[in-house]
């Protein structure tokens, strides 16, 4: 569990490393994931204790957004001549994209005719 | 006033809100209106409303949950490992769409946006809406967007993402788990793959890796579309 914590902590920072050296406009927890990536491909794979912290962090995702997601009903009264674009925006606009993106991949990996 | 609240009744919140989400979610069927992310928001504005107990408060109670969100993103490294052989052959496709459904994400977000009346702040507040949180965040700071409604409008999108997505991809007949869980990552970032990991392990890889990748091409993309705009308009 500790170790597992340790490997992923010590991949964000040096994400954040990277990203202030070079600059780039990406969190340094992605550019961390990225870097873990690499690693596991040149190690062979991860260990017991990363894996386990892992997959408990993952089960938990949907716990970490509920903060961020409590705003939502506390953007206060300037923004309330805003509510019908956002959310005609947000639930238009993902049902579009999920139709553009669906459509896409299927055309895209049609089995060619026999 | 709410000084008694305290950060671990802001954390305890969290979690009480959470189990009492997950309850609702199991009860209802798995009914996606109820995902433990939504139910639970609900619960918890209800009860900071009831408690008068202000938003900023709640969340430095939470600092420490979010801090969690860092090495969470990191560990996706991990099932991306076991899965990313199942990529072979898929290559072209999921890179094109990524492309263009990052493109189309943002753009219809904008177009609708505007035609029901947003200002330029909101507008530029939603451009990222289809990125996970902690890059969304950066995009909006660097064009000049609220960053209290880009994070509301992520999670708004996520939570839309996880309640459309099952049954526009199964009416459009993409049932290989790698494809719709592509997509889910790809329109609704960490929510959208938070819900694929319960589904299904591949759709959850593969969702980290819609989410990975429309994140780092918005990151880089977004912010010089919106200089170009203001440089020719």
């Amino acid at each position: 569990m500790i170790r597992g914590l340790a490997i992923l902590l010590f991949c964000q920072w040096l994400g954040e490393v990277v990203k202030t050296a070079l600059g780039l406009p990406l969190p340094g927890a992605v550019l961390g994931m990225l870097i873990l990536l690499l690693a596991l491909f040149a190690l062979g794979g991860p260990d017991d204790g990363l894996q386990k912290t892992s997959n408990q962090l993952i089960q938990y995702l949907a716990l970490l957004f509920l903060p961020p997601a409590v705003g939502l009903f506390f953007l206060g009264p300037t923004f309330a001549d805003q509510w019908l674009a956002m959310a005609g925006a947000i639930v238009l606009g993902t049902t579009l994209t999920l139709l553009f993106c669906g459509a896409l991949l299927r055309w895209l990996t049609r089995s060619p005719p026999q | 006033m709410s000084a008694w609240f305290g950060t671990l009744g802001a954390l305890l919140l969290t979690l009480l809100a959470f189990l009492a989400g997950e309850r609702l979610y199991r009860l209802s069927g798995r009914l996606a209106l109820l995902h433990p992310t939504i139910a639970g928001a609900v619960l918890t504005a209800a009860a900071l409303h009831l408690l008068e107990v202000d938003y900023d408060r709640y969340m430095r109670g939470n600092e420490t949950l979010q801090f969690l969100l860092g090495p969470a993103t990191v560990a996706l490294a991990v099932p991306l490992y076991y899965q990313l052989h199942l990529v072979r052959g898929l290559v072209a496709p999921l890179l094109i769409t990524v492309v263009a459904g990052a493109a189309f994400a943002v753009l219809s977000a904008l177009g609708i946006a505007w035609w029901l009346g947003a200002n330029p702040q909101t507008l530029l507040s939603l451009a990222s809406k289809s990125v996970t949180t902690p890059i969304a965040i950066g995009i909006s700071e660097e064009i000049g967007g609220l960053v209290t409604v880009t994070t509301g409008a992520v999670v708004f999108t996520g939570a839309a993402g996880i309640v459309l997505a099952p049954p526009l991809l199964r009416w459009l007949r993409v049932d290989d788990p790698r494809l719709w869980g592509f997509c889910m990552g790809l329109a609704a970032h960490g929510v959208g793959t938070a819900r694929a990991f319960e589904i299904n392990p591949t759709a959850g890889a593969f969702a980290s890796l819609g989410l990975c990748l429309t994140g780092t091409l918005s990151a880089v993309i977004i912010p010089l579309a919106v200089t170009a705009g203001r440089f020719f308009g």
